[in-house]
């Protein structure tokens, strides 16, 4: 079960590196930023180093970048911005200079850190994972000065399991087990420092109870904070058999289990597990955030990269995907 | 070629030799040849949308609106693409239009292009299935000569996408020379990528190609033709279909839980002789039977989720 939440981190980056090669990320306001201008070629960095480490992931992100569906480059292009504007925003919402420091609880192969580090001087990140997925992440990040560079040269020993330098922490955790996770945050975050928490496909591969204590420890640590996270939700009308489908194929293609969808099956729902230590709470789904937030120019820009023939099922995969903003 | 041997094999999604199809594609290239841009039907007839390559759900389609053996229908195009079997699919059609000319009716739709079908999952299933795109290429050959459009009873308009600004009448759809690839613009692109919207006039698609039209455009078009209805495919409606513009328009959709995962259901629309609409609901094949999975084939790729 493990391995096959972990290999999802394939999926995430394999989509990331086609929506790359396809233009469709960065964004128009990202590629003119200075910290952002080697957005492209950081990703395609790792990507050539993970063909020397691993040759099966390789492979496996080789594939699905050759047949990646401009839908999935929609959608993956939507999530990512999505998610680094609310980081973008929460970090400028903070008085000028505040310390901040971001948790990307399974975080997996993401990159976003090394652009916000050099476009915040002040952030600091966490990354948080799987062994395996971490183990995997520090060799490549400390394979490369490109990475080692950004990010801060590693402090003391150097290690190759995990990657801890005066601003970046990248160490195995297993978000199931809530002393562990405490443990590692209390180690390298301060409580008293604004926090922005990320769960991007996370919460929906782990079991109802751990989700919550998960979610109900980590709001209380922090003095005050973001949740932000990402997920597919199953839907609720009596006729939407999205999220069951999505549960039988999942299950039988690839043995990974989604044990809440059909809990918390919409955005009125997803939002109610974080309200008991929330102030307040913001959640839209995918379709409408890209219908009201995406801007013209960045919907025609999208729009001369592929074809979409597939505008009525984006409306239905992105109406089951919500970004939650939790404030505390 | 023994064409219900071929069928059978179809049938079944069976391997059929590179050999086999070429002259199958050969075949059906010399019969559309002489067919129309736009054919003439006579009722009773069924209306099938999108089938996109889910071989088993157009087999059920058949079985439960009467079969060729006893029907006529009109296909109104996106035979391939996005399902497993894209090939057998439209194969199994081009198939039965040999064996009973007069009861398959094949209209193109926008994914029966070079461009499209490699993006979309066409060629890169024959590759899988073949090695080497050959078949691939003898398809899309045949596509290049696929109706643009049938009229049934002189009174309903049969098209894959929709309307353009440059068709007033069905005449300017002949004077089209359609034995090409589908341009990028223009009459002939329109046709197969234009979808009805809640418009007031000719408005930009958000699909990069093709225009959206209003309840003006349909009753204008019915009007200077003398018709009582557009029966058009090309959108996905998790109903199987939808009228619309006081029923001046309706879009068919026949692909249930398209590609696998939108649990939609699908219909097929039949025409009678007094042209009342009979509409025939169906849903997928369940994924699972007694021998194992018959849908998903075991080099599958896989169902695109965001993980």
């Amino acid at each position: 079960m493990d391995r096959a939440v972990q290999q999802t981190d394939y999926d995430a980056f394999s989509c990331k590196i086609s929506a790359i090669a396809k233009k469709y990320l960065p964004c128009q306001k990202q590629l003119e930023l200075r910290e952002f201008s080697d957005y492209p070629e950081l990703h395609m960095a790792y990507a050539q180093s993970l063909k020397n480490l691993s040759r099966r992931a390789y492979g496996k992100v080789q594939k699905a970048v050759q047949s990646s569906m401009p839908l999935m480059n929609y959608g993956t292009y939507v999530r990512t911005v999505a998610v680094d504007i609310a980081i973008e925003q929460y970090i400028n919402g903070l008085p000028k200079g505040s310390k901040v420091q971001v948790l990307n609880l399974g975080c997996g192969s993401d990159l976003r850190m090394i652009n916000f580090m050099s476009r915040y001087p002040q952030l600091r990140w966490i990354d948080l994972d799987f062994r395996e997925s971490v183990h995997l992440k520090a060799k490549i990040l400390n394979s490369d000065d490109r990475f080692r560079q950004r990010l801060g040269f590693p402090a003391g020993d150097l290690s190759e399991e995990d990657y801890v330098s005066g601003r970046y922490v990248l160490h195995s955790c297993n978000l199931n087990l809530i002393e562990d996770v405490l443990e590692i945050i209390q180690e390298h975050t301060d409580p008293d420092v604004p926090t922005l928490v990320l769960t991007e496909c996370v919460l929906c591969y782990m079991k109802f109870k751990p989700s919550q204590v998960l979610i109900d420890e980590v709001m209380s640590l922090y003095q005050t904070g973001m949740w932000l996270s990402y997920d597919p939700i199953g839907g609720e009308t009596s006729t939407d058999r999205f999220g069951s489908i999505m549960q039988s194929n999942l299950r039988e293609s690839r043995q990974l289990d989604l044990p809440t969808l059909m809990v918390f099956n919409s955005a009125t729902k997803y939002a109610q597990r974080f309200k008991s230590n929330a102030t307040s709470t913001d959640i839209r789904t995918m379709w409408q955030y890209y219908q009201t937030e995406t801007i013209p120019q960045e919907k025609q820009r999208l729009k001369s990269l592929q074809f979409l023939d597939e505008i009525e099922e984006l409306e239905i995969i992105l109406s089951h995907y919500v970004l939650l903003k939790a404030f505390w | 070629m023994k064409l219900d041997e071929t069928i059978a094999l179809l049938r079944q999604g069976k391997h059929v030799s590179e050999e086999t199809v070429f002259k199958l594609c050969l075949r059906a290239q010399e019969l559309l040849m002489n067919e129309a841009n736009v054919t003439h039907v006579d009722t009773p007839v069924t209306i099938c949308g999108d089938i996109h390559g889910q071989l088993h759900d157009l087999l059920t389609l058949f079985d439960k609106s009467g079969g060729v053996e006893h029907n006529k229908y009109v296909f109104l195009g996106d035979f391939v693409d996005r399902g497993f079997y894209s090939l057998e699919s439209f194969l199994l059609l081009l198939c039965y239009k040999l064996r009973y000319p007069d009861r398959i009716t094949m209209i193109r739709g926008n994914h029966e292009t070079r461009q499209i079908t490699k993006v979309y999952g066409f060629y890169d299933e024959i590759v899988r299935k073949y090695g080497n795109s050959n078949v691939w290429r003898y398809c899309c050959e045949v596509f290049d000569y696929l109706a643009l459009g049938a009229i049934i009873n002189n009174r309903v308009f049969c098209v894959h996408g929709g309307l353009s600004p440059d068709v007033t009448t069905i005449q300017q759809i002949r004077a089209i020379d359609r034995k090409q690839e589908v341009p990028h613009e223009g009459a002939m692109c329109d046709l197969l990528w234009s979808d009805p919207d809640d418009v007031e006039t000719w408005s930009l698609s958000p699909r990069g190609a093709g225009f959206l039209f209003g309840k003006n455009e349909v009753d204008q078009f019915l009007h200077t033709n003398d018709f009582e209805l557009i029966a058009r495919a090309h959108q996905l409606v998790m109903e199987g279909y939808k009228e619309m513009f006081a029923g001046g328009l309706v879009t068919v959709w026949s692909a249930p839980n398209y590609c696998y995962r939108c649990g939609n259901v699908a219909a097929v629309l039949r025409i009678e002789d007094t042209l009342d609409r009979n509409y025939m609901i169906f849903e997928a094949v369940p994924a699972q039977d007694d021998v194992g999975n018959a849908i998903i084939p075991s080099k599958k790729p896989q169902m695109d989720y965001f993980l």
